[in-house]
């Protein structure tokens, strides 16, 4: 029977983070995978639905944008959707790959199977032609989470799509109904929109991206898939679909009122659960939660002894980033050292059309942490040279940060590059940086990144590139104006 | 045979370590809990180490001169035959230590917890120590890993930078302070040139103990407080007729009475009138503390270097009490007996190194103090009364302020108060409790 140090259960972004790091410490190391390394993240998530929106984006900037900029496109811009997938398939071995070499490169061990625990000390690896036993000293438990399937709705991942069906078709649909408002919801909707299909979408809540992002950012998203012809349906239950030939006829009851639509194709978005109902978990006495994550603490030890859980079965939110970063906290714990997750901020991007991008704090939580008076300002991508340049004016960077103290709490930006903008925020709040320490670092010109500046600027009232009324400055004296 | 090791206990606040004077016990002695172990010279005081544990002394592990670190095993005891072992507590602390040791050092104690992560308790696995950042404390992701590195719970240290922020420098000055007491200085961090050596023409040794406490003293005062120094004469001529009149009631109580206990008592009527001596700065909260107690610290030179013991509510107490405490700690501070807490609390000092030379000093001021008063040797000098020139007895005074908190004329005022006091003797009556 293997004996190892620390054997990792999952080989998503937390799983084989965990893994190299736990190797790079010196422990030997197992890494066990069912599926393909990488896990959901680089194999049917981020990475190929940032491949199809990257595609789906120049496809649309070619119907829509090309022209003003003086390009003359003789004919229609044609769309090889076999050709596509096979591109986004080559992405994702690429990553996957590396994944691997990442692995080997590191000397861990990686087992293709499916584990299960015999006990809290032993685990099972059940691969295609054999069956082994394993024993280690520590387990972290990393074996993430998959689509909530609702009631009729069973995916069969042709017609009645998950995100890992919807990622795969290698033929596009006439018309896809999208259940569920989320963002997974909204990704895949929104690029599916700009390829040519007719997209209606079906949300419960009164409004999109609820309790998710900052309603101001929303709104900007909302506004423009209203504008690019994505039929949003709020308050809006799908009651069930009869098969009509090819397609299938979908039955919604929205705001009380029951309506039909006509589709060929279904995808349920409506969240994703924690696979904690898989390897015995319960059987060897773990504590599981009422939403199904494993029960951990701050450093992500659960009741058991030596076993760990990171990533989506530990909690929300079920970000790639935040398993990664307990990955790494987790390995470093086993080694012997003190660490803690005591991140301020986990960051949250969604690749919609513009994109959206939030850290820190919302008003509302600012609120309910204690911070009663707020400063709260906003800086235009229009007012940007950079984003005018790019014709990518939609959306905002807003700021709000203690309004005795200055310090920032939160940052929402909608527009273009939002998840790339948003990292100087998360270092901002980290560091627990004061809006003049945004506004009194130098931005290069002409960038996106002014617009940072700007919102900081803007947040204490006297940003340059827009005109804040009321009119301050003449009833400000110098003293305030300069005061950092 | 079941052999035990015994670990060094806390013995005081900030105390890391010892350095052993003699044992007590030998090896085949049989000892009993709370038995006496060893001599300890820490860098606050002497202390004596009890057992915790009974049985036969197996081994010592350290011989005279070594240092031996809290927490590390200093004696193996056979406990075979004491049943009494089993009920013995935790390892006493140390007779000295004056409070118990809170859980910021206590959580250092290394082999029960050393890595956190395996020792999940089946009810308490869910603690983590020290607790995670609360949301709304303001620390560097870098420092936030500093502090859990160094055993401190951040949510504790108090943050010295913009908007409350808790900085590096917050975390290190945290490091193995105690929830009660001050925190530990740490000197900063200036590069001293480097020291060109004289091959075999010096002899090196360690800068520890007491000499070790001395100069991490010093440098924090000289570091904190800027200093300033008033200077001024006072004829004594009646006080030294007062004492020699009460010499022999004194020797009738065995008491030798010193010009200390007057210049105390002078002092605790000035005091009183300008209560701003007796208050310290808070440095953290930035706040100034007055205080209600009058405890004087003396400074008394010991064989191991300067020692300040404490006489406590010094301003209840008559000339030939404060006579009798100073005698008996005087004499404990040479012998290196002092307890810890004798060492503590003071809320003003005085020094009388005029007993043994120099006509005038600045010293510096024991933080966190805001003065220190200094006397020196009492001389004939030729003075003019009247006209006439006439000799009498002088002696020098000092006061050495934190221009912080007490300005010049304010300190004038003070010693010119003093003055009239030590001057006429029988006014210090008309301020006696």
């Amino acid at each position: 029977m293997s004996q190892f140090d620390v054997c990792v259960i999952g080989a998503g972004p937390g799983g084989y983070v965990a893994a190299i790091r736990s190797a790079q410490l010196g422990l030997k190391t197992v890494v066990i995978e069912r599926e393909k390394l990488g896990g959901v993240c680089l194999n049917v998530g981020c990475i190929p639905s940032k491949a199809m929106i990257a595609a789906a984006h120049f496809l649309h900037r070619m119907q829509h944008d090309a022209a003003t900029m003086g390009f003359e496109i003789k004919g229609d811009v044609k769309l090889d959707s076999k050709k596509l997938q096979t591109w986004k398939q080559s992405v994702c071995d690429k990553m996957s790959g590396g994944v691997q070499q990442l692995l080997k490169g590191n000397s861990v061990e990686i087992m293709a199977g499916e584990a299960s625990f015999v006990d809290a000390k032993t685990l099972q690896v059940k691969s295609k032609d054999k069956t082994e036993k394993i024993t280690a000293k520590n387990y972290i438990i990393a074996t993430g989470s998959r689509p909530i399937e609702i009631p009729g709705f069973a995916f069969d991942e042709k017609d009645i799509l998950s995100s890992t069906g919807a990622l795969a078709l290698d033929t596009l649909p006439q018309s896809l109904a999208v259940i569920g408002g989320g963002y997974i919801g909204l990704e895949i909707g929104s690029y599916m929109n700009q390829l040519g299909v007719e997209v209606h979408v079906f949300e419960a809540n009164d409004a999109l991206l609820k309790g998710v992002a900052d309603p101001e950012v929303v709104q900007v998203v909302a506004r423009k898939l209203k504008k690019d012809g994505v039929n949003v349906y709020l308050k809006s239950l799908a009651q069930g679909f009869t098969k009509k030939g090819k397609q299938y006829e979908l039955k919604a009851k929205t705001d009380g009122k029951d309506q039909t639509f006509t589709v060929d194709k279904i995808l349920v978005t409506v969240g994703r659960k924690p696979n904690s109902d898989q390897m015995n978990l319960k059987g060897i006495g773990l504590q599981i939660d009422e939403k199904g994550f494993i029960k951990v603490n701050a450093q992500r030890k659960t009741n058991l002894p030596n076993i760990f859980a990171i990533g989506d079965i530990a909690g929300q939110p079920m970000l790639a980033h935040k398993a990664s970063h307990e990955g790494v906290m987790v390995a470093e714990i086993i080694s012997g050292k003190n660490r803690v997750y005591d991140a301020k901020t986990v960051p949250a991007v969604i690749f919609t059309n513009p994109e959206i991008a939030s850290a820190g704090w919302t008003e509302e939580e600012c609120k309910a942490h204690g911070h009663t008076q707020l400063k709260i300002g906003k800086f235009p991508f229009g007012a940007n040279g950079r984003a005018v340049s790019l014709m990518e004016t939609d959306g905002f960077v807003k700021m709000i940060a203690d309004a005795k103290t200055d310090v920032l709490l939160g940052v929402h930006i909608v527009g273009i590059e939002a998840s790339n903008l948003i990292s100087e925020a998360v270092l901002a709040i980290e560091m627990g940086a004061r809006l003049q320490d945004i506004a009194l670092s130098i931005h290069p010109h002409p960038t996106l990144g002014e617009t940072m500046m700007e919102a900081a600027e803007a947040t204490l009232g006297h940003a340059i590139h827009i005109i804040q009324k009321p009119l301050t400055m003449a009833s400000k004296t110098s003293e305030q104006l300069t005061k950092h | 045979m079941a052999t035990k090791e015994i670990q060094l206990p806390e013995i005081g606040e900030g105390v890391t370590e010892g350095e052993l004077v003699r044992w007590l016990v030998k090896v085949g002695d049989t000892i009993k809990v709370d038995q006496s172990l060893v001599e300890l010279m820490t860098d606050k005081a002497t202390v004596e180490v009890p057992s915790p544990a009974a049985g036969t002394v197996k081994e010592l592990k350290f011989k005279e001169g070594d240092v031996i670190k809290v927490g590390g095993t200093f004696v193996v005891v056979d406990d075979s035959g004491a049943a009494a072992t089993k009920s013995a507590p935790a390892p006493a602390p140390a007779k000295t230590t004056a409070a118990p040791v809170p859980t910021a050092t206590a959580a250092k104690a290394p082999p029960a917890q050393a890595p956190a992560a395996m020792s999940a308790g089946a009810n308490n696995w869910a603690a983590v120590q020290p607790p995670p950042m609360d949301v709304n404390v303001l620390a560097t992701p870098s420092t936030r890993r500093l502090a859990r590195e160094s055993n401190v719970d951040i949510n504790q240290v108090s943050g010295s930078g913009l908007a409350g922020r808790v900085t590096r420098d917050d975390v290190i000055r945290s490091q193995g302070a105690t929830g009660a007491g001050p925190a530990v200085y740490a000197p900063p961090r200036v590069e001293a040139p480097s020291f060109v050596s004289q091959q075999g023409m010096e002899v090196r040794e360690p800068l520890r103990g007491v000499r070790k406490k001395i100069a991490e003293n010093m440098q924090m005062a000289k570091h904190i407080i800027p200093h300033f120094t008033l200077m001024d004469e006072a004829n004594v001529t009646p006080l030294v007729r007062m004492r020699e009149e009460i010499k022999p009631a004194a020797e009738q109580r065995g008491l030798k009475v010193t010009y200390m206990p007057f210049v105390m008592k002078a002092l605790m009527a000035t005091i009183r009138e300008f209560p701003k001596f007796n208050s310290s700065i808070d440095d953290a909260a930035q706040e100034i503390v007055s205080k209600k107690y009058f405890n004087v610290g003396f400074a008394a030179d010991t064989p191991n270097g300067l020692m300040v013991p404490v006489i406590k509510d010094a301003d209840r107490k008559t000339i030939f009490q404060l006579s009798a405490e100073i005698m008996d700690l005087a004499k404990r501070a040479r012998d290196g007996k002092l307890k810890l807490e004798e060492m503590k609390g003071a809320t003003f000092t005085v020094t009388n190194i005029g007993s043994v030379g120099g006509t005038y000093a600045t010293p510096i001021i024991n933080h966190p103090e805001v003065a220190i008063f200094g006397m020196y040797k009492i001389q004939d000098r030729p003075y003019v009364v009247d006209g006439q020139l006439e000799i009498a007895k002088f002696m020098n005074f000092t006061v050495t302020c934190d221009h912080r908190l007490i300005d010049g004329a304010e300190a004038a005022r003070f010693l010119a108060a003093f003055i009239k006091r030590i001057e006429n003797p029988g006014l210090l009556m008309m301020d006696m409790i």
